[in-house]
């Protein structure tokens, strides 16, 4: 019988036979301090393939939480890569919770492969910390998933109404892309700028691996818009911003938050991203807080290279139930238990479950003023303002 | 957008497309094996544009040269790799072995240069030639002499020199080739190298532009298998054609309808060609001996 079969039959950490020897003298001895002494929390998410900046980011803030664990927690956290793609996210999963009883798992970025490992959770009963926005995630009554970045459903709010409300624009050009995560936050938009009641100048996706872009850029030219909205992933966004730009078009552009990754900026000159904005969770790199700021310092100085908010999303998540965990969540559903009732104070703002596993209510709105590839906050959202009526 | 910008941009992507293609024929006409690996060899030449322009500093129309050496190189290697030991197996076993050698570079750009998006130097410069109703990008018109020539230099290689004979007569019958005194291995190593550095060329020119990535070349190579397949199996003027038959349908079509209607477009002319002329465009109707 293989682990995954006796996950199925015998929930939590008592698996399999040795699992329940080893779960009964820690319920003798000192249960929270036999798993203080070693959480293994792996993190299973893409290294390779096109989500691998992400991914990359990602395991970076996973792995900075395990060093800065909190002094009684010997903690534990191989990195497994799923490749961005389904089937590898859902093997890697298994393999890395059928090694050995695990309290957490640090989980993919990627929507399509969270789509996979899911169900997953719900098999082996072990929290996945994640920082996917797809929304779906958290709206399958699934308990066992934690998500440290806002829903897509409310950063998509903010996305909107910082071009609405804030550029005051009246005739948006919406571009998206074929992927689940593209498609999922270009409905989205859709909705919320109905909700606004703004009508879109011109709406249409591209393959994530266009790269002549000069049609598109030549459609939003003839439709009028007046701002060009994008919900995509980084390379598309890239090319179609340099392209629009080439082409003259100088209207402002609000993006989704791949704009925001190091990686990214690092293709423009700072004067091609001038009345260019970007949703985020968080802007580490703005340095705005003594916190976020210390914290850049010491991610820049860990891996050689500028921080991001999916790094401090991952980080803020996997440090919460490090703390958890040394505060007596010592069994994985104990650990889900106290992720969905305690307000935990992070790096880039406060955490606390809406019931079904979304933990982050803050969006932000940063701005390029064409001399630095460093955003400015312009607009900050959280709570109500994430919602749309 | 004008239809002379229209042609004009489907020229310069057309081009590239072109560039690999033309490796991709290269090779099925030297060893009737497709090389699944070419779209990555494509990012190779990326990558060396960037590794090249970063440390020389120079416009890539100096370092094309050198790209294309380190690219020869490379392609000899993968012939040396995954062609060579799998001569006597089936064809099947070289689509499987330059599918791997593809993964393994991937994960070797990876390694080497990170996961994210990279850009290259360009050509000559960045900017553009106004010249109302259209707009030159003087990276597009650059791409466009370099496509020109190195196809001309190919076309010309293939059927107005002894070495095009040879490596025609290899492409035919290799055996017999060698009967009659041909070095068919030695050609073939060098058509992968030719190919290969066909292949990088055209990832140096689009790494500017259009960027690369690790995972990037993998269109590329549907790309030009469709290219071929249009063209005509084998065929040079047929390759160019299907390339820009391709550029045609994703910069001009898609001005008229969605991005997605325009890639389906492709694929049910891709669909029609093939049921209405199996050969493709330019390809010439054969029949297996029994």
């Amino acid at each position: 019988m293989s682990d995954r079969t006796i996950a199925r039959t015998r929930p939590g950490m008592l698996r399999h036979p040795i699992h329940l020897g080893l779960g009964l003298v820690a319920l003798t001895v000192a249960p929270a301090a036999a798993w203080a002494a070693d959480a293994y929390l792996p993190i299973v998410l893409p290294v390779t393939g096109f989500m691998s900046v992400e991914g990359g980011s990602q395991r970076n803030g996973a792995l900075m939480a395990i060093e800065h664990a909190p002094a009684s927690l010997k903690a534990e956290a191989p990195v497994f890569d799923t490749g961005t793609s389904a089937t590898g996210a859902a093997t890697a999963l298994d393999k890395a919770l059928s090694e050995k009883p695990a309290l957490a798992a640090s989980v993919s970025v990627f929507g399509t492969e969270m789509v996979a490992m899911a169900p997953m959770a719900q098999d082996y009963q072990v929290p996945l910390l994640t920082i996917s926005g797809l929304a779906q995630l958290t709206e399958t009554g699934n308990p066992y998933i934690f998500r440290f970045l806002p829903n897509d459903r409310e950063i998509k709010v903010a996305h909107a109404r910082y071009v609405v409300e804030k550029l005051n624009k009246t005739k948006p050009a919406l571009i998206g892309d074929t992927t689940a995560y593209g498609q999922g936050g270009f409905k989205l938009l859709q909705e919320d700028f109905a909700k606004l009641n703004i009508n879109l100048a011109m709406a249409e996706s591209v393959e994530p691996d266009t790269r002549d872009m000069s049609s598109i850029v030549a459609k939003i030219k003839e439709s009028g818009a007046d701002v060009l909205v994008i919900h995509t992933v980084a390379q598309p966004m890239a090319l179609l911003i340099k392209q629009a730009r080439t082409a003259g078009l100088d209207i402002p552009i609000v993006t989704s938050s791949s704009l925001v990754e190091p990686q990214a900026t690092a293709l423009f000159d700072p004067a091609e991203l001038k009345s260019t904005c970007s949703e985020t969770p968080s802007a580490p790199e703005a340095r705005a807080t003594p916190e976020i700021s210390a914290w850049a310092d010491a991610y820049e100085a860990r891996f050689k290279q500028p921080p991001d908010g999916l790094a401090l999303g991952q980080y803020d998540g996997v440090m919460m139930a490090l703390s958890l965990i040394a505060g007596g969540a010592t069994t994985p559903d104990l650990l889900a238990k106290a992720l969905n009732t305690t307000t935990y104070k992070g790096v880039a703002m406060t955490y606390k479950s809406n019931g079904k596993g979304d933990m982050a209510h803050n969006a932000e709105i940063v701005c390029w003023d064409g001399t630095s590839r460093i955003p400015k906050i312009a607009a900050d959202y959280s709570g109500d303002e994430l919602t749309l009526k | 957008m004008s239809l002379l910008q229209i042609l004009f941009n489907s020229l310069a992507l057309g081009s590239v497309y072109a560039l690999v293609a033309l490796g991709f024929v290269l090779v099925v006409n030297a060893t009737g094996a497709v090389n699944f690996a070419h779209g990555d060899l494509v990012m190779a030449g990326g990558y060396a544009a960037v590794f090249f322009g970063s440390w020389l500093g120079l416009p890539l129309i100096l370092l094309l040269p050198l790209v294309a050496v380190a690219m020869f190189i490379l392609g000899v290697a993968v012939c040396f790799l995954a062609y060579f030991p799998l001569l006597k197996r089936p064809p099947s076993s070289v689509f499987i072995s330059t599918l791997l050698c593809g993964i393994m570079l991937e994960n070797g750009y990876i390694v080497m240069f990170g996961p994210e998006i990279k850009a290259g130097p360009p050509l000559l410069t960045t900017g553009s030639l106004d010249l109302p109703p259209i707009s030159l990008s003087i990276q597009s018109l650059a791409t466009i002499g370099v496509a020109g020539l190195l196809i001309a230099l190919q076309y010309l290689v293939f059927f107005r020199t002894q070495l095009g004979r040879r490596l025609r007569a290899v492409s035919q019958d290799r055996e017999m080739a060698q009967a009659i005194g041909i070095p068919a291995f030695t050609l073939i190593a060098v058509t992968f190298g030719v190919g290969t550095a066909l292949a990088g060329i055209a990832g140096a020119v689009l790494s500017n532009q259009f960027f690369v990535s690790p995972t990037g070349g993998v269109s590329l190579s549907i790309y030009g298998y469709i290219a071929v397949v249009i063209g005509g199996w084998g065929s040079i003027l047929g390759a160019v054609v299907g390339a820009l038959i391709i550029a045609l349908f994703q910069v001009g079509a898609s001005t008229v309808v969605p991005y997605t209607v325009a890639t389906g477009g492709l694929y049910v002319a891709l669909l029609v060609i093939l049921f209405l002329r199996p050969q493709g465009v330019f390809g010439e109707r054969v029949q297996r001996r029994v």
